[in-house]
């Protein structure tokens, strides 16, 4: 047993360390730094994925076969790692990580010759259209139906929660096929071109001020069968692959440790209360990035995934929204500003009091609430652990 | 021993209750500030001059019935300028003759003070930061705690006030201010009665607090029933009433630590306001996040109540440096 980075992993670690010092501009990392949301804003997220695309790097999680460079997990990991580090913006991963692997593992020859270059060129910006007003937890009581007509399904139905939906110009979304069947049998997954007649989109603005979440209204939408992904009936199956991917396809804990660490350069030197807070998130992240570390090294010697990545998002939430509070509370009142203007990086904000740092902190906080809730509760999270680690 | 309200302080609190009532319901809680006009109907009703010391011409409310007008405002969650302008600064200028005339207008809602800390004398005038100050855009004057823990009082007006707005976590508007050489009129105050007013101002907070907590309670605990998934309202399911339950321990646990201090002897009143902000200021934040999750995506939108409500005590959690600052001053 060793921890230690062979000599090809070391290497690697430079190439990619020169690499972000390279590309990895003042104006993005500023931008990534004060970015309250989720993910990052287009400007900088088209900017950032151009970089990559260029440098091969853009799908480092996909296999070679798909168009990935073929790095091992422990790669994808490191470069996980140095990203945080160097402070990358946080590419949307609607596209990249969810329906991506979808077409690949999925998709026809056709739909993968026609749709994976351009994902990768962000010519199609992907919104993700899965929970609906009254499916949420119980995503499997989708309503959304999908009548077939001819070549076409005419799609009528109410998607919500649908992150950057304003940004983006396709939607993949889970469709009711067959109404005759158990909920998670009649269900399908579907592409659908947010061109075409009947798609609204309507804007959710959230606690914190920030529009990163919306309503997709689907009005009798003519989607060409050839646009389905999968057999009719296989959506659900197709799902719960991507929702395995949502949370545990990449690294939490890299992003956690950074974020830490910039916040004590940020604050400089916490004490009391404060102090022992951060120690405390600071072991909490340590410990996941060895959880995490753990299933990746396994993997790469050939095991299947141990039902411990299943805790990995879980984990993620808690100690991302800690980190969000102790920032909130180690500026002080200048962490409770919250100006209306958005990106917090861009001309109109207002000058900040203390730092830009700071004048971020109530928004991050905000939306971090949104962790525990997105891509399946911490309540989910908690059953799914139960019954797949622990046989309950 | 008795926890019952005098029938005076029954009608107070019927009174403040109703007249929030028919301003705000659960969809236009805590959308943003109080409207002047609804603060000056506050102040045309009696409200400051029941809570404003009989020297400066009030009724001499104390503690009981700060308890009382706070938890409404917390109940509806109402964003306003209570504590500062109020009871910190009415009590500030309260003994002061040269302030009196701030006073009166004050009580009657037509004046609006906001409380500064920080800025130090310099030949004979107030220069430095006042840092972020609540509500210090709309303010007609400002009582300020110098460096030096001087009191004075400032007019608004004067030339060397700068401010530059600073849109707070709740939605209301403070001011980061800074003294340009104001000429500031000391107050005169004795110590007791400066230590009382902050400690007055604190209670306002945390009955603030319990007020909102008991909301967000409520709305869960409504939305929980209604919110079906799986077939079943959520409300059906062990952990959901589990943690609503947890949620009902932290507030009723709060409520007797804000009754202690409400009912506590003047003497021991510091002591007990601090401990009640020390346990509240966590107690109602984890009470406003349990009441956002048991929402789930509907209750980090801006369109709930309960969103907004988890801003609002964000802030008032926060202030003085919240609980940790509390319990540090306990331990030491």
């Amino acid at each position: 047993m060793d921890l230690a980075l062979g000599p090809e992993q070391h290497a690697f670690r430079e190439e990619v360390r020169a690499f972000l010092a390279a590309s990895l501009s003042p104006a993005l990392r500023r931008g990534a730094a004060l970015t309250s949301g989720v993910f990052a804003e287009p400007d900088i997220a088209r900017e950032w994925q151009a970089i990559l695309e260029a440098k091969g790097w853009l799908v480092y999680h996909w296999p070679d076969h798909a168009g990935g460079p073929g790095w091992t997990p422990v790669q994808r990991w490191i470069f996980e790692k140095e990203c945080a580090e160097a402070g990358a913006p946080v590419l949307p991963g609607m596209g990249l990580k969810l329906v991506g692997p979808v077409l690949y593992t999925y998709g026809t020859p056709a739909q993968k010759d026609h749709y994976l270059p351009r994902l990768r060129s962000a010519e199609h910006v992907w919104a993700q259209g899965f929970s609906e007003p009254g499916s949420g937890s119980d995503l499997a009581s989708l309503r959304t139906r999908a009548v077939r007509d001819g070549d076409h399904y005419v799609v009528s139905g109410h998607k919500i929660w649908t992150t950057q939906a304003q940004y983006a110009n396709w939607l993949f979304a889970l469709v009711r096929t067959d109404p005759h069947v158990k909920p998670q049998q009649g269900i399908s997954f579907l592409l659908i071109d947010m061109a075409l007649p009947g798609v609204m989109v309507k804007p959710i603005l959230s606690a914190s001020g920030d529009h990163e979440l919306n309503e997709v209204f689907l009005d009798e939408v003519r989607v060409p069968v050839s646009d389905r992904v999968g057999d009719e009936g296989q959506g659900w199956s197709i799902a719960k692959f991507l929702l395995e991917n949502e949370r545990g396809g990449s690294s939490f804990a890299p992003a956690i440790l950074a974020d830490l660490a910039r916040l004590r350069t940020s604050t400089g030197p916490l004490t009391g209360e404060l102090a022992d807070r951060a120690l405390r998130l600071q072991l909490e992240a340590e410990a996941l990035e060895m959880t995490e570390l753990r299933t990746l090294i396994e993997i790469e010697h050939g095991a299947a995934p141990d039902p411990r990545s299943l805790t990995t998002k879980l984990l993620a939430s808690e100690i991302r929204q800690g980190v969000e509070a102790l920032a909130v509370d180690a500026f002080g009142l200048a962490g409770l500003q919250l100006p209306v203007e958005r990106p917090f990086y861009g001309d109109d904000m207002p000058a900040p009091v203390g730092s830009a740092q700071a004048q971020v902190a109530a928004a991050r906080y905000l939306n971090a609430r949104a962790w525990s809730i997105f891509g399946g509760t911490s309540e989910i999270q908690l059953t799914l652990i139960a019954k797949a680690a622990l046989g309950l | 021993m008795n926890l019952a309200l005098s029938d005076e302080q029954a009608m107070v609190r019927d009174m403040v209750r109703r007249f929030l009532a028919d301003r705000y319901d659960a969809a236009t809680m805590a959308k943003g500030p109080m409207s002047p006009d609804d603060w000056r109907a506050l102040g045309e009703l009696g409200l400051f001059a029941l809570l404003a010391p009989e020297q400066a011409g009030g009724l001499g409310g104390g503690a009981v019935e700060v308890m009382i007008v706070s938890e409404e405002m917390g109940r509806a969650l109402a964003i306003t300028p209570l504590t500062e302008a109020v009871l910190l600064c009415g009590r500030a200028i309260a003994g002061d003759p040269v302030a009196r005339r701030w006073g009166d207008r004050l009580m009657q809602g037509e004046a609006l003070l906001a409380f500064a800390p920080g800025g130090a004398m310099t030949d004979g005038r107030l220069c430095g930061s006042g840092g972020i100050v609540r509500d210090g855009m709309d303010a007609d004057a400002f009582v300020v705690e110098t460096e030096a823990g001087a009191l004075l009082l400032i007019d608004g007006q004067d030339s060397g006030v700068r401010r530059m707005p600073v849109r707070l976590v709740d939605g209301s508007m403070a001011a980061h201010v800074r003294f340009d050489a104001v000429h500031a009129v000391p107050l005169t105050i004795p110590g007791s009665a400066w230590a009382e007013a902050q400690a007055l101002a604190g209670l306002s907070i945390v009955a603030e607090l319990v007020g909102a907590m008991a909301t967000l309670l409520d709305l869960t605990v409504d939305y929980v029933r209604q919110r079906h998934q799986f077939g079943k309202p959520i409300a059906s399911f062990q952990v959901v009433q589990h943690r609503c339950a947890r949620m009902y321990t932290w507030l009723e646990q709060s409520r007797s630590l804000l009754l202690k201090s409400a009912l506590a002897e003047e003497e021991e009143r510091v002591r007990a306001v601090t401990a009640a902000r020390a346990y509240i200021g966590d107690a109602a934040l984890k009470l406003a996040e349990e009441a956002v999750q048991l929402h789930g995506g509907m209750g980090v939108t801006d369109e709930l109540a309960v969103g907004r409500g988890l801003r609002r005590v964000l802030l008032l959690s926060r202030l003085h440096g919240g609980g940790t600052a509390a319990r540090a001053a306990l331990a030491a």
